[in-house]
């Protein structure tokens, strides 16, 4: 079945290290959501009919949180009446802690999200501040607190690994909060230097000011560690879900299913053809595309091995020999599994989590 | 006036960028030889390269006409290249004139290689005409240099002609003089035939063309030549003259510059320096001076995409065609796979050919670090001349070792004589002597080990004399050295690409800053990976590349998988120009990087 996704690219503030389309300048937000409106409706004419068969819709942005929550209801509804919404459809919407109060929660229980994805990045206030977040590590807990009171059950956090100061023991305190306090689902990602950041600007005068390589791999590895000792199963590499929580929109992405994503820079995948919107508004407005590719047979290919080895499902070899590859004929391949760095049970071939870190390394290795 | 006294052949000598083919130039455009529309700056460097990196590499000779005082001059100029690794080439075009022009740089003064260009100009009985150039500079000093040239060369200098080659000012007193100063040839059109080759080069149609310098005699279309040294005789199908291109003329003359061909099929039956004369009728004795060029920098040149080695293979072949100098032969390397080890005349000349197999080519390569010919005396009594580090026979199958020495002149300001003498005790150096030429200016010699020069002896002295300082050395035979092997090790196989041979007493060190410098190029892998430097059995160096631990755990945004695709892509990439030594993946830049160690790593 497809997933949505719809972006919402504004924000309260801009944090060091985004890279993504998100603006604090909201003039633009009615037309904005005018045009998401116009795009829905305008999509699901031009699909087939089994491709609007949604079990999964997602916003994120930017800050979704930080528009009324009658503008998200609005687009909730309008996919509603243009696509055919499964019963156990998962609802996320991601959100700030400073932009969430009991009121919006409530509304948006009623719309009927039923996930939470909460962007925490950290719980200790240095941290925070540097990153250029807006909230504190009361409000983070608060925001978790509310949102279980509210009668969300599936609450999902991201967290950064990377920053200074940032220590394993500490780390560990932070998942163990976290922990209980009910999250079900952890998204960790290491801070990222993209051009174009502040942060960019701030490492390239003192790179210092991150944690190096080995420094974010010890944090990362005693993150594996604490989590799989609490139940959690590290579904894809930087993923990691209580069972029966994994996000189910997350996966689409990693698996080759279909998925259309709404709104400025949005990417859709649908039938072996990836898509992506404008990423300015003007472009966007006028429904320009900056994306517009089928995928030919060896691209598949290479999708297939980059994605599947990402995920606890693997890749599954009998797909890439329709396509003309055999990965176990591969030379690397062959000293990979000698080495239990890939693990093959039958046609599925595994990377062993133990190197879900160098997973590039290895995939570059096995490309055709 | 008879015919050879209004010929004058005079060649332009100079250190490098004092304007030598600028000067070229506006002689030519001066005597209108050429056009000012047909001209192009440098026009005797005929390839991108010599122009680019501002030096002459092939030699070009160019015969104007010049009225004085109402009788028509021919005069021949004859370039030469400005680099010590051409010093025979230089000295076999000084042997074709009477006359050379010094230019020295107005701001600059006397440099190694005006000393060095001058004094083989005075072993070659030239009369020597100095000129100042550049005094558009305003730092130009023309009185100070000219005094400079009087005290350091020894010549007089006070009527030198001032110019600025660049602007065209004093280049008809330049021509004045050429006519006025430098004697014209001497010798007998009806002699017996006598030429000196003083350069050839390859046309695809005619086959090999000697550029020649007539003694004696005449030489004409039919006659048949005898090469004295290499003893082949061939029948002349053209002659010609340069005017700067080629240009066929019915005969050529006692005092003459000009080309023949004679359908000489391989450029290597052309050798350098060697006398022309008639097969039928010969001379007896030959002119002086003939020497056989052999290479002496070399080193293993391979494709960087293995599947390329027959188009290096034809690129090679193509350079040799015009190239005598250039030597080559196949090499099959553990680390690099199949390529070839090649021979240069110096470093220069080794910098020139990677760089138009390169471009001309359009191949990448990589190149091992330079080595030179070492004698090993074998405890047989055996001697073995080997310029591969990974062909050095077992330790104890070695009786010693000769290397081959240089005598060196380096020209600096005083305040630089202790940073350079420290580079040359470094370089294991033998002092020779101090010469204070002025008071801001001082010779410093000393006898270098040739296989020290190569190893990055150039990019020291700039950097420790802030470019000040000019360097020249001439070959002085083998000496014998305390040498040995130091094999580099990747988790624990031999890569016989980075063998270097050194002296004993800086096996140790160099051994250190290499794995050092290996460890900072090789990325890390997915295991440990020591790195080792050995001689023989005993490691002496060890650096450990500790496992990758991560690439980018980066969110992947709304399903935005392009962007990790291109990443994706660009690590693809990255890995083709990887070598692989047993499971150990090196970057190609691992190779040449070696020969960058002293400075930075010290």
């Amino acid at each position: 079945m497809t997933g949505i996704y719809i972006h919402i690219p504004f924000c309260e503030s801009k944090c060091v290290y985004c890279a993504f389309s998100s603006f604090v300048n909201r003039e633009k937000e009615n037309d904005y959501f005018s045009h998401l409106k116009k795009e829905i409706e305008n999509t699901s004419k031009s699909i087939k009919d089994n491709v609007k068969k949604v079990d999964s819709i997602y916003f994120g942005g930017g800050t979704p949180s930080v528009v009324s929550s009658n503008k998200i209801k609005d687009i909730l509804d309008c996919i509603k009446k243009n696509f055919v919404i499964n019963e156990d459809c998962e609802i996320t919407i991601e959100a700030n802690p400073n932009s969430l109060d009991k009121q919006k929660l409530a509304e948006y229980k009623k719309m009927g999200i039923n996930r939470l994805s909460i962007g925490i990045q950290s719980l200790y206030d240095e941290e925070l501040n540097f990153l250029g977040r807006k909230h504190n590590r009361n409000m983070a807990i608060e925001a978790i607190k509310s949102g279980k009171n509210s009668g969300f059950e599936n609450i999902s956090v991201d967290l950064l690994i990377g920053i200074k100061g940032q220590t394993k023991n500490r780390f560990v305190c932070e998942l163990n909060e976290l922990i209980s306090l009910g999250i079900k689902h952890f998204s960790c990602y290491m801070l990222q230097v993209e051009e174009g950041t502040k942060l960019y600007n701030i490492v390239k005068e003192n790179e210092k000011e991150i944690l190096d390589e080995d420094e974010c791999v010890k944090i990362y590895e005693e993150c594996v560690r604490t989590l799989e000792e609490n139940g959690f199963v590290r579904y894809e590499i930087s993923n990691f879900a209580l069972k029966g929580y994994e996000s189910r929109h997350n996966l689409k992405y990693w698996s080759g299913e279909n998925y259309i994503g709404f709104g400025l820079s949005a990417h859709s995948y649908i039938d072996g053809t990836r898509f992506a919107n404008s990423n300015n508004f003007e472009g966007y407005f006028a429904g320009e595309k900056s994306l517009c590719e089928k995928l030919s047979d060896s691209q598949r290919i290479e999708e297939l091995i980059m994605l599947g080895l990402r995920c606890r499902l693997g890749v599954d070899n009998q797909k890439l020999k329709q396509l003309g590859y055999d990965l176990t004929q591969n030379e690397d391949f062959k000293n990979f599994v000698r080495d239990c760095v890939l693990i093959k049970e039958g046609e599925i071939i595994k990377l062993n989590p133990q190197y879900y870190g160098v997973s590039n390394f290895i995939i570059t290795r096995l490309l055709p | 006036m008879e015919r050879i006294k209004r010929i004058r052949n005079f060649c332009i000598v100079a250190h490098i960028d004092h304007g030598k083919s600028t000067l070229a130039d506006r002689l030519i455009e001066s005597t209108g030889t050429l056009a000012k529309r047909d001209m192009q700056a440098q026009i005797l460097d005929n390839m991108d390269l010599e122009r680019e990196k501002g030096i002459t590499i092939k030699l070009t000779p160019t015969r104007m006409n010049y009225t004085f005082e109402g009788e028509e001059y021919e005069l021949n100029l004859i370039d030469t290249p400005g680099h010590v690794d051409f010093t025979y080439e230089v000295s076999r075009s000084l042997a074709a004139c009477e006359g050379a022009i010094l230019i020295v740089d107005a701001s600059q003064g006397v440099e190694a290689q005006t000393l060095a260009n001058a004094y083989l100009a005075i072993d070659n009985n030239l009369e020597i005409l100095p000129v100042i150039n550049k005094i558009d500079l305003p730092s130009a000093r023309p009185e100070e240099v000219k005094k400079e040239i009087e005290d350091v060369v020894g010549i007089p200098a006070m009527h030198a002609p001032c110019i600025s080659a660049k602007d065209g000012t004093n280049i008809d007193e330049v021509l004045k003089m050429i006519v006025k100063e430098f004697p014209s040839p001497k010798g007998d059109e009806n002699g017996l035939l006598k030429c000196l080759i003083f350069d050839s080069y390859y046309d695809n149609f005619k086959g090999a063309i000697c550029l020649i310098r007539v003694f004696d005699g005449t030489i004409k279309v039919g006659d048949k030549i005898k090469m004295m040294q290499t003893g082949k005789t061939y029948e002349v199908t053209e002659v010609g003259i340069f005017v700067p291109n080629e240009k066929t003329v019915d005969k050529l003359e006692a005092g003459d510059v000009g080309y023949i061909a004679g359908s000489i099929k391989n450029i290597s039956d052309i050798e350098v320096g060697d006398t022309i004369t008639s097969a039928d009728n010969p001379i007896t004795e030959a002119l002086p001076g003939y020497k056989k060029v052999q290479p002496v920098v070399f080193c293993g040149v391979f494709p960087v995409d293995g599947a390329k080695y027959n188009e290096l293979k034809d690129a090679l072949e193509k350079l040799k065609l015009n190239d005598a100098s250039l030597d080559f032969m196949p090499e099959v390397s553990q680390a690099l796979g199949f390529g070839f080890r090649c021979g240069f005349l110096g470093l220069l000349h080794l910098e020139i050919i990677t760089a138009r197999i390169e471009r001309e080519y359009n191949l990448d390569i990589i190149t091992t670090a330079p080595s030179v010919h070492y004698h090993v005396h074998k405890t047989n009594g055996e001697m073995l001349e080997i310029s591969n580090p990974s062909s050095l026979p077992n330790p104890v199958e070695i009786d010693y070792i000769e290397e081959p020495v240089v005598k060196s002149s380096i020209f600096a300001p005083p305040e630089y004589v202790g940073a350079i003498m420290e580079l040359c005790q470094e370089k294991r150096g033998v002092y020779k002597g101090l010469t204070y030429l002025d008071s801001n200016r001082v010779r410093v010699d000393y006898t270098l080990p040739l296989g020290e020069i190569v190893f990055d002896f150039f990019d020291s002295l700039k950097s420790r004399t802030k470019g000040y300082a000019s360097f020249d050395y001439e070959l002085a035979g083998y000496s014998r050295s305390d040498l040995v092997k130091v094999d580099i090790l990747l988790n624990g196989e031999k890569c016989d690409a980075l063998s270097i041979i050194v002296h004993k007493d800086k096996a140790y060190s160099r051994g250190r800053a290499l794995t050092e410098k290996l460890k900072k190029i090789i990325p890390r892998q997915l295991f440990e990976v020591p790195i080792q430097a050995a001689i023989g059995t005993k490691v002496i160096a060890r650096e450990t590349i500790s496992a990758m631990r991560k690439d980018v755990l980066a969110k992947c945004y709304g399903g935005d998988i392009t962007r990790k695709r291109k990443l994706l892509e660009k690590q693809k990439e990255g890995k083709k120009r990887m070598r692989k030594i047993g499971s150990v993946e090196i970057p190609s830049e691992a190779f040449m990087s070696i020969l960058k160690l002293d400075d930075e790593d010290k």
